[in-house]
């Protein structure tokens, strides 16, 4: 890895791509998949991008150096983004550069977690970001390169090398890339990024420190209460950090599911009410050393029942995806935020 | 070929330089911090048993964060930093 002695801009000689991505390689640069070339002309143009948001960037833990919209913008062209995607990846930095992201922690852990990305407002139409069916999958550039682009930015600017800095036991593929969209126009309440006070015709990246998606699957409640009984059961699990560390977590709730719930009568804060008081984890699927730790870490049950939040605001909730008979639930961290920041137009 | 370097970053204003004063092993107030995790404990627990091997005075205190998953807060560093001579971490996990 370069030190912040570096050079903004190097000439690598006459390379070709491929010899491009070896050079990449060697410099711990990359994430294993094959690299764009940042020229400077590539960089100019995602940096054209963002001249209406200068306000300038903090050092980026754990390196704690500070980022130029030039190296910044070096990653969005590795990663293969357009440029017009560009202020959207800067939106995301900036969500977990706040200091409850806690970027140092959740970079470092031993935990799997990704810096999950989720975009609303008109900018998922107009970048082409995936809300409907497959949105966590493959097959959408704006996805799998916003996404990217962010972790190449926690590599190159933040350290985060594997096995150096990032300290993750077993890793996780979402820290490839893990971006969608919301489906707002499947969303029969109110979207998440109005939920958090922005304007409904505002853009904006939400980010949260968090495991890929963990499904919930029910193809058979046809009742509201009976989705929400398979949506708590599959999330109170043990072994997620939520357990103990007590943090915030996203339920994205299908299309379908969502219909259902709110043909029942179900409100986003019912749902919230309703999930908290039923996602508990019974004391007899914890181990005995577990609990002992949690409760002197004040973790204290509730009767026999481990709680997975600390409030139903813990639980945030919105909706994506297409048709079928999924949600998904995805723990945090544990010691984070949910991030939101407008995309600057 | 001119590329941008992705790396590049300017370096943070440099913190305090702080002169590290001697410690005496033997009598000085130690803190014992935890980075909350129950085998950071468990490693602390057995220096302080060595320690206390040798040491006449029962001045070692056990410290803590308040989050596994997050650093500890200023005032907490401040505070051992005020009360302790020394200070052993452990950052098991």
């Amino acid at each position: 890895m370069k030190d912040t002695a570096d050079q903004e801009v190097i000439d690598i000689g006459d390379l070709d791509v491929e010899a491009f991505n070896e050079f990449a390689a060697e410099q711990g640069w990359s994430d294993g998949m094959p690299l764009y070339v940042p020229t400077e002309a590539k960089v100019a143009a995602f940096v054209e991008r963002v001249r209406g948001d200068n306000r300038p960037f903090p050092p980026v833990p754990p390196r704690q150096v500070v980022p130029t919209l030039q190296s910044l913008a070096a990653n969005a062209v590795m990663a293969g983004c357009k440029p017009e995607y560009f202020p959207a990846v800067t939106a995301a930095l900036r969500g977990v550069l706040d200091p409850a992201y806690n970027l140092h922690g959740t970079l470092a852990t031993t935990h799997s977690c990704a810096p999950m990305v989720m975009v609303s407002g008109p900018a998922r139409h107009e970048l082409g970001i995936n809300c409907g069916s497959n949105c966590f999958g493959q097959g959408w550039r704006a996805n799998a390169t916003i996404g990217r682009a962010l972790g190449l930015m926690l590599l190159n600017i933040a350290g985060a090398k594997p096995g150096e800095m990032d300290r993750s036991t077993q890793g996780n593929p979402a820290k490839f890339t893990f971006c969608f969209g919301e489906n707002e126009e499947e969303n029969p309440w109110t979207p998440y990024h109005v939920q958090r006070g922005f304007a409904a015709g505002d853009s904006v990246v939400t980010v949260m420190s968090g495991e890929g998606p963990h499904n919930l699957n029910d193809h058979g409640s046809t009742s509201g209460i009976g989705l929400l009984t398979t949506f708590a059961g599959g999330m109170a699990t043990p072994g997620a950090n939520t357990i103990y560390g007590k943090g915030p977590m996203f339920v994205i709730i299908g299309p379908e599911h969502a219909a259902t719930l709110k043909r029942d009568g179900f409100t986003i804060e019912s749902i919230r009410q309703e999930l908290f008081a039923r996602s508990r984890v019974h004391a007899s699927r914890i181990s005995a050393e577990n609990q002992e730790t949690y409760i002197s870490t004040g973790h204290k049950p509730d009767g026999d029942w481990f709680a997975i939040a600390r409030s139903p605001e813990d639980i945030h909730i919105t909706v994506a995806g297409g048709p079928g008979k999924h949600s998904a639930f995805i723990p945090s961290f544990g010691g984070t935020t949910v991030a939101c920041v407008r995309i600057a137009p | 070929m001119r590329i941008v370097n992705p790396t590049f970053g300017l370096a943070a204003a440099a913190g305090e330089t702080v002169t590290l004063k001697p410690v005496n092993w033997k009598t000085d107030a130690i803190a014992l911090f935890s980075n909350s995790k129950p085998n950071a404990r468990e490693l602390l627990d057995g220096i302080r048993a060595k320690l206390g091997a040798f040491r006449p005075v029962d001045n070692i205190d056990f410290v803590a964060k308040n989050s596994a998953s997050q650093g500890a807060p200023k005032e907490l560093i401040e505070k051992v930093a005020a009360n302790y001579r020394g200070a052993l971490l452990a950052i098991a996990d």
